[in-house]
């Protein structure tokens, strides 16, 4: 086995151990009191960072999985928190919005972007098209649409204040120290975000369809050759990617921000592509890429705990960490496996 | 796309931006505005008076120029999306030159000849060192060039914001803008009158244009940046070093973005600011670029079409009460349909029309 092949068997480990020694050799060097920077607020804050991030990553490496590279997650993302503000806000009546508009909010937004996602499927499975090019255009569509959407229904590119989805608290565990705040007193958004990655692991390795979806990437000849239709396969992972990515979305404008933001690059601010990085760090793995997404969700987050311990960074320099980490990242452990039909479009030999 | 002829990439471009734009009108029109007074709104906005045209032609300058730049990269096989860091990052060069060296060297025009020549290498250079990065990680550790450039983009905005608000804010302001250039370090108007744009500006970018072209069709270096694009394999056999050839190819389009911040800063802007506030051209450039099969000399046809659509899309945000973010947003459905040819062969097929050789 070579280096690079190691490296790349063992790239979270690597990474997470590279990184970790970059923040120790940091806060040396910074004088950081470590203890006090990892505490139950921080963890709690950097897992609701990395919900919208795991979701849309999970969905994507589904997509890479099956041999469709969504480059698009962005702008499904920049859809979803759009629609599920919208939708929730529509549900209310533009009156004072409920719990269960939010709830409606979150469904709506899935679904849009499921059915855009059918578009995307049609246009890069079907009609051939150029998949990096395609998911490009998504992403420009969703900087286009989705601030102009906002304006038509709201007069202005940002939606008004909307209220977060209430924590999920269970009584008596909520009790236990640490897990307890950080998993029975949570977002439901986080709560579906753990069984996704969990149940995504799963099927991906354990069931026989997610043998389809992996021999659908590496190998679509003798998966046609069993008998399965491996468009249809990956038409099931796109839409999945979208919906996903749809999700995540949702959970930045409704699940933990306050509305939709479309000023400048809007509110999802890059993180549909810190998503694509974290599946490729994980590589390929959803509990790798909730790590990852962990390990992102932590440095957005970064500022407030350095901020508690009284260094102060301005912001618009510790804002640039995830993506300095993702280039970092990219570097040390860039050679990724790619499932080796990804970017060709599929054609049965029969017909 | 490669395989396409020159006619049918044409009738591609031209069916793509028709139907964009009948999409556009169709939502216009779903959202409740007058669908009508857009479009002549558009037309207007971009070619309806002298000073109209004049925002089109500079809207028109930095198309070509970023859409050359997207264009060199693209056709040796890949994707720079990281131009508009590129040109953020060489305009800033350009005004850090200027500013520094404004003070010893003689004023008026011959200082500021000198001065702009001097700030436009600098920004020529910073622009391809810039892009040499994700050239470099892409050639020696495998790094996805999409993704490094995307992040280099937000880098770009974060780090010069931060700098120039920290250091370069003329004290007592509380805008993040540099001091402006001085006034002789500009371009002369000559026919137009308009303070931002300049003959001399679209004739530069004319001739980068024509240029590239050249270097890339008709010298060694450019036949071997288009092979390895498209036959790697070929171009590995005859002695051609892919991984040189990726980092070269990503200078040489990082050098023509930073040439585009030169222009911006000195013919449009004449100071820096906040860069997250600067309109897109670097992304605009690759719809741009593709509407163009990435051919130098098409991005100039390319290149006018959506300075046109550029211009009559802010027009109509000044104009009308329906929102600017519509024409980014027919930008992508540009994109997307010339993304998809195949789109039109099947439709041209069961029209009837042509595409009956295969």
């Amino acid at each position: 086995m070579s280096v690079a092949e190691y490296v790349a068997e063992r790239r979270l480990t690597t990474g997470v151990a590279v990184v970790a020694l970059l923040a120790i050799v940091g806060g040396i060097l910074l004088d950081v009191p470590g203890a006090e920077l990892v505490t139950v607020g921080a963890i709690q804050r950097a897992l609701q960072a990395a919900v919208p991030i795991a979701l849309a990553a999970i969905g994507g490496l589904y997509a890479e999985k099956s041999g469709v590279f969504n480059i698009g997650l962005e702008g499904f993302m920049i859809f979803g928190a759009l629609v599920a503000a919208a939708t929730a806000w529509g549900a209310s009546g533009a009156e004072s919005i409920t719990q269960g508009d939010l709830w409606v909010g979150l469904v709506g937004a899935t679904i849009v972007c499921g059915l855009l996602s059918v578009c995307f499927a049609l246009l890069t499975i079907r009609y051939k098209a150029d998949q990096i090019v395609t998911g490009l255009a998504v992403w420009f569509i969703g900087l286009g649409f989705g601030p102009f959407t906002a304006t038509v229904i709201w007069g202005g590119v940002s939606s008004p204040t909307i209220p977060n989805i209430n924590n999920v608290v269970v009584p008596v565990l909520a009790d236990v120290p640490v897990l307890g705040r950080l998993l029975f007193d949570a977002s439901p958004l986080l709560l579906v975000t753990l069984v996704v990655t969990v149940v995504a692991w799963v099927v991906l390795f354990r069931t026989r369809y997610g043998y389809w979806v992996q021999a659908a990437g590496e190998n679509p000849e003798a998966l046609d050759t069993a008998g399965v239709d491996v468009n249809r396969v990956r038409y099931a992972t796109v839409v999945f990617s979208g919906t996903m990515a749809g999700l995540g979305g949702a959970a930045l404008s409704i699940g933990f921000g306050s509305g939709f933001t479309g000023t400048g690059v809007t509110m999802v601010d890059g993180r549909g592509w810190i998503a694509i990085v974290a599946y490729l760090f994980g590589n390929y793995n959803p509990i790798g890429a909730f790590l990852a997404s962990l390990l992102f969700g932590a440095m957005d987050m970064l500022q407030i705990q350095l901020q508690t311990v009284g260094i102060s960074l301005p912001g618009s320099i510790t804002g640039l960490f995830p993506y300095v980490a993702v280039l970092v990242v990219l570097v040390l452990v860039g050679y990724t496996r790619v499932p080796s039909a990804v970017g060709e479009a599929y054609e049965t030999e029969e017909k | 796309m490669i395989r396409a002829t020159v006619i049918e990439r044409f009738a591609i471009a031209v069916a793509s931006t028709l139907l964009a734009l009948l999409i556009g009108a169709v939502i216009v029109g779903a959202s409740g505005y007058d669908a009508v007074g857009f479009v002549y709104a558009l037309v207007y906005g971009a070619a309806g008076n002298i000073s109209n045209i004049a925002f089109t032609l500079r809207q028109s300058t930095m198309l070509i120029l970023t859409g050359v730049a997207v264009a060199v990269a693209f056709r040796a096989g890949v994707f720079n999306i990281g131009v508009q860091g590129q040109f953020i990052v060489g305009g800033f060069a350009t005004v850090l030159t200027v500013l520094a060296l404004a003070p010893v060297l003689p004023g008026g025009i011959v200082g500021g000849v000198i001065l702009m020549l001097l700030g436009t290498i600098a920004a020529i250079a910073v622009g391809g060192a810039y892009a040499a990065l994700p050239g470099l990680m892409k050639a020696y550790s495998g790094a996805n060039e999409v993704i490094t450039t995307i992040m280099l983009n937000f880098i770009a905005s974060g780090v010069v914001y931060f700098i120039i608000d920290a250091y370069l804010r003329p004290a007592g302001t509380s805008a993040p803008n540099t001091e402006s250039l001085p006034e002789y370090v500009s371009l002369p108007g000559f026919a137009f009158g308009s303070s931002s744009f300049s003959v001399i500006g679209l004739a530069i970018a004319l001739l980068a244009a024509v240029a590239v072209y050249v270097v890339m069709d008709r010298t060694r270096i450019g036949y071997d940046l288009v092979t390895s694009g498209h036959q790697q394999s070929a171009a590995t056999y005859s002695g051609v070093d892919s991984k040189r050839t990726i980092v070269t190819t990503m200078t040489f389009s990082g050098m023509v973005a930073g040439l585009a911040g030169a222009m911006f800063a000195v013919m449009i802007l004449g100071y820096y600011s906040d860069p997250n506030t600067f309109p897109t051209f670097g992304f605009d450039a690759i719809a741009v670029s593709l509407l163009a099969a990435n051919n130098p000399l098409g991005v100039i046809p390319a290149g006018l079409l959506f300075g046109g659509l550029d211009a009559g899309g802010q027009y109509i945000g000044f104009t009308l009460d329906v929102p600017a973010e519509l024409v980014d947003g027919v930008i992508g459905l540009i994109v997307l349909f010339v993304a998809a040819p195949e789109l039109f062969r099947m439709s041209a097929r069961r029209l009837g029309l042509g595409g009956d050789e295969q």
